[in-house]
């Protein structure tokens, strides 16, 4: 009850000080707010991109690469885009909980039972149905196609607002690029940061797509490959890849154990070695499975010039601090006298540090609300200058409350040297 | 109340050594009205600094109602200041947007009264020093009389074994400074201990004991006056008291 009280008399004692130098807090405020602004501005950049995408089973989905190019031009480097045929035999396999391949494509699309004839420019993902249960997609309405070879699309949030209004659109037939497709899901606003199913060709960052069509239906149709793709024929389309050296499909597997993931690494390592028996490929058994974490380091996502930003703006922080400090060191300088007589009349050094900090820490949350809006201010400015960052500029709620918290921190540690200083005189001394 | 036994307080700069108080001894008794006077640079203040816990000593022993003050921590040093000693200031102190309730609430809000108990308290010591209409002044609205007994009243509120004042009407002109006198006589009348620093030799009369301090001692136990003024009317030059007190210090010297 005694320090309820005292921490509200504290509080009051601190806004009495405010209004007493208002100038001098604001500055202090400002200072603090701007360095701890700009640092969360980069820590959210950095957290977009550092951030575990699918924290609740990160651990037991896998990237394949494998090396099964059919002659030793490239390098004996395992490849993160895979042919037809092997792709075919990743999903074959029984060992996953849930495999997916996919390829990238696009196509225009719009509601074949509207008068309108606008069309969208929407992204597909071509990809086997356990793509779904694999990356825990969120479902609306609906479910997921169950094979692979039906006239059946799910569709993403942002399409069905485009076309449907966002209302429930299972049952639709979407025309895409002249062919009519039924949807048979939609999803809930979706968004992986980073994308890590298709993390590569600096496109971890890019929204989910708009529609996920089945694999061999998105071949059939002809759909174009729309990211990196290698071959060592020519060919004239994806229809014709099932049976040619095209390398462009990506793969991921769940295991759930280590067992599973050994067991899946004999499975692949031996078809490598089926393939290279027959001659099929000169390389090395070299397949590997990566978790997404480890996958997405592998990418280098965490653009560099950022970090650097991010530790440049800590040591601008440091600099904020140490203006705050002496601001502070001013102002309690001019409050000696008050110190002193305080602690004539009883007040101990504790009741006064307690005072000091109660008055830091008011002004740090007052900072730290500050700094939110700063960041988010920052982040604006950023991605209007370099409109790439538009998907990672996203503070989130822990990235508000770091905020507070480092603002709150910084500015009772910028209030410790004043009230060490100002703890160090004699009481006299203080009255004179 | 307060005794002291061979105080000393050295202040040391690079090169020069300032013994402001040497073997600096003196007891005061409960109910006594000390006046402490001396040239300037004599160490009065270093003095009331050391009995009101406000500044450290080097030497000697230092007992306050009964405590020991050596040794003890701050919070324990703090508590002694808030529970058994009321300052008085030559400036009042008082802090200028505060208004007088606040002013005088300050030492009790370190003590850990309830908000009705400091109430009761601030009341009335602000009834006893005539300002009880006063509550919701700022200082700048007073006068430097009235300032000085806000101060008396943030003194006494917290209920003090020993009030001591430094210079209490050093500020003040002649007709506020007899009435701040005024009423630090009668609350010594009322049982209050006072030890007062002052320059001025009529107040230094009007008490039960002058102590004159030179060079950071006693210089001599000198009683100008009878012990109140009660017996001044009836002629007596000193007292029994006074007398005991001296041939103590004598002995102590």
């Amino acid at each position: 009850m005694r320090s309820v009280s005292m921490l509200a008399y504290n509080l009051t004692l601190a806004m009495q000080s405010f209004k007493r130098a208002p100038s001098l807090y604001f500055l202090v405020v400002l200072t603090l707010s701007i360095g701890v602004g700009l640092l969360c501005a980069n820590l959210a950049l950095v957290n977009s991109m550092a951030s575990d995408p699918i924290p609740e089973k990160s651990e037991q989905l896998f990237h394949v690469s494998m090396n099964t190019w059919p002659n030793d031009d490239p390098q004996a480097e395992p490849f993160h885009i895979l042919r037809y045929r092997e792709a075919m035999k990743i999903v074959s396999s029984d060992i996953p909980k849930n495999s997916a391949v996919f390829y990238a494509s696009g196509v225009y699309a719009r509601d074949s039972a509207s008068p309108s004839l606008k069309r969208f420019d929407s992204s597909v993902r071509a990809t086997t149905p356990g793509f779904f249960s694999l990356t825990n997609a969120p479902f609306a309405y609906g479910s997921g196609f169950i094979k692979s070879s039906v006239m059946e699309v799910v569709i993403g949030h942002e399409l069905n607002q485009k076309i449907f209004t966002g209302e429930n659109s299972v049952g639709k037939v979407l025309e895409l690029d002249g062919e009519l497709l039924t949807i048979v899901g939609v999803l809930k606003p979706w968004r992986l940061r980073p994308l890590f199913y298709h993390a590569t060709e600096g496109r971890a960052f890019n929204l989910t797509d708009d529609i996920y069509a089945p694999l061999e239906t998105s071949i059939d149709l002809g759909w174009s490959i729309h990211a990196r793709s290698s071959s060592t024929v020519s060919y004239k389309g994806v229809k014709f890849t099932r049976d040619r050296d095209v390398f462009y499909l990506q793969a991921w597997v769940e295991l759930e154990n280590s067992v599973k993931k050994q067991a899946f690494q004999y499975y692949l390592d031996n078809y490598s070695q089926s393939l290279k028996d027959v001659g099929e490929h000169p390389l090395a058994i070299r397949n590997e499975l990566r978790d997404v974490n480890a996958w997405l380091l592998e990418q280098n996502i965490v653009d560099q010039k950022v970090l650097a930003f991010t530790l440049a703006s800590v040591l601008f922080l440091c600099v904020c601090v140490f203006n705050a400090s002496s601001l502070l060191l001013s102002r309690f300088h001019s409050a000696k006298f008050e110190v002193g007589l305080r602690r004539a009349i009883g007040a101990s050094n504790k009741n006064i540090l307690m005072q000091g900090i109660t008055e830091s820490a008011l002004l740090g949350v007052i900072a730290g609300l500050l700094s939110l809006l700063l960041s988010w201010l920052f982040l604006k400015l950023s991605t209007k200058f370099l409109p790439d960052l538009e998907n990672l500029a996203v503070l989130e709620p822990k990235l508000l409350l770091l905020g507070v918290l480092l603002a709150l921190v910084t500015a009772i540690f910028s209030a410790l040297y004043p009230l060490y200083r100002g703890n160090r005189y004699t009481i006299s001394a203080e009255l004179k | 109340m307060l005794k002291m036994n061979n105080i000393s307080r050295i202040y040391q700069s690079d090169t020069i050594q300032t013994h402001a108080l040497r073997d600096f001894s003196l007891n005061v008794n409960a109910g006594e009205f000390v006046a402490v006077t001396g040239p300037s640079g004599s160490g009065k203040s270093t003095f009331l600094n050391v009995a009101g816990l406000l500044d450290n000593f080097d030497r000697g022993q230092y007992e306050l109602d009964g405590v020991s003050v050596q040794g003890l921590k701050d919070d324990e040093l703090s508590r002694l200041r808030n529970e058994k000693i009321g300052f008085i200031f030559q400036n009042y102190n008082l802090i200028p947007d505060y208004s007088i309730f606040d002013n005088v609430d300050m030492p009790l809000r370190y003590r850990g009264f309830s908000a009705s108990e400091r109430k009761r308290r601030v009341e009335e010591a602000l009834e006893k020093v005539g300002l009880a209409s006063r509550l919701k002044y700022l200082p700048s609205q007073l006068s430097g009389g009235q300032q000085q007994r806000v101060a008396i009243a943030r003194a006494l509120a917290g209920e003090p074994k020993i009030l001591l004042a430094d210079e209490p009407t050093g500020n003040l002109d002649s007709l506020m400074a007899r009435q701040v006198m005024e009423i630090l006589h009668d609350l010594n009348k009322g049982g209050a201990t006072i030890i007062m620093v002052t320059h001025d030799p009529d107040q230094a009369r009007e008490v039960s004991r002058n102590v004159q301090v030179i060079d950071g001692q006693l210089a001599d136990f000198r009683v100008y006056a009878p012990l109140d003024r009660q017996a001044e009317q009836t002629g007596k030059n000193t007292s029994a008291v006074a007398s005991k007190n001296v041939n103590e210090e004598v002995v102590d010297a």
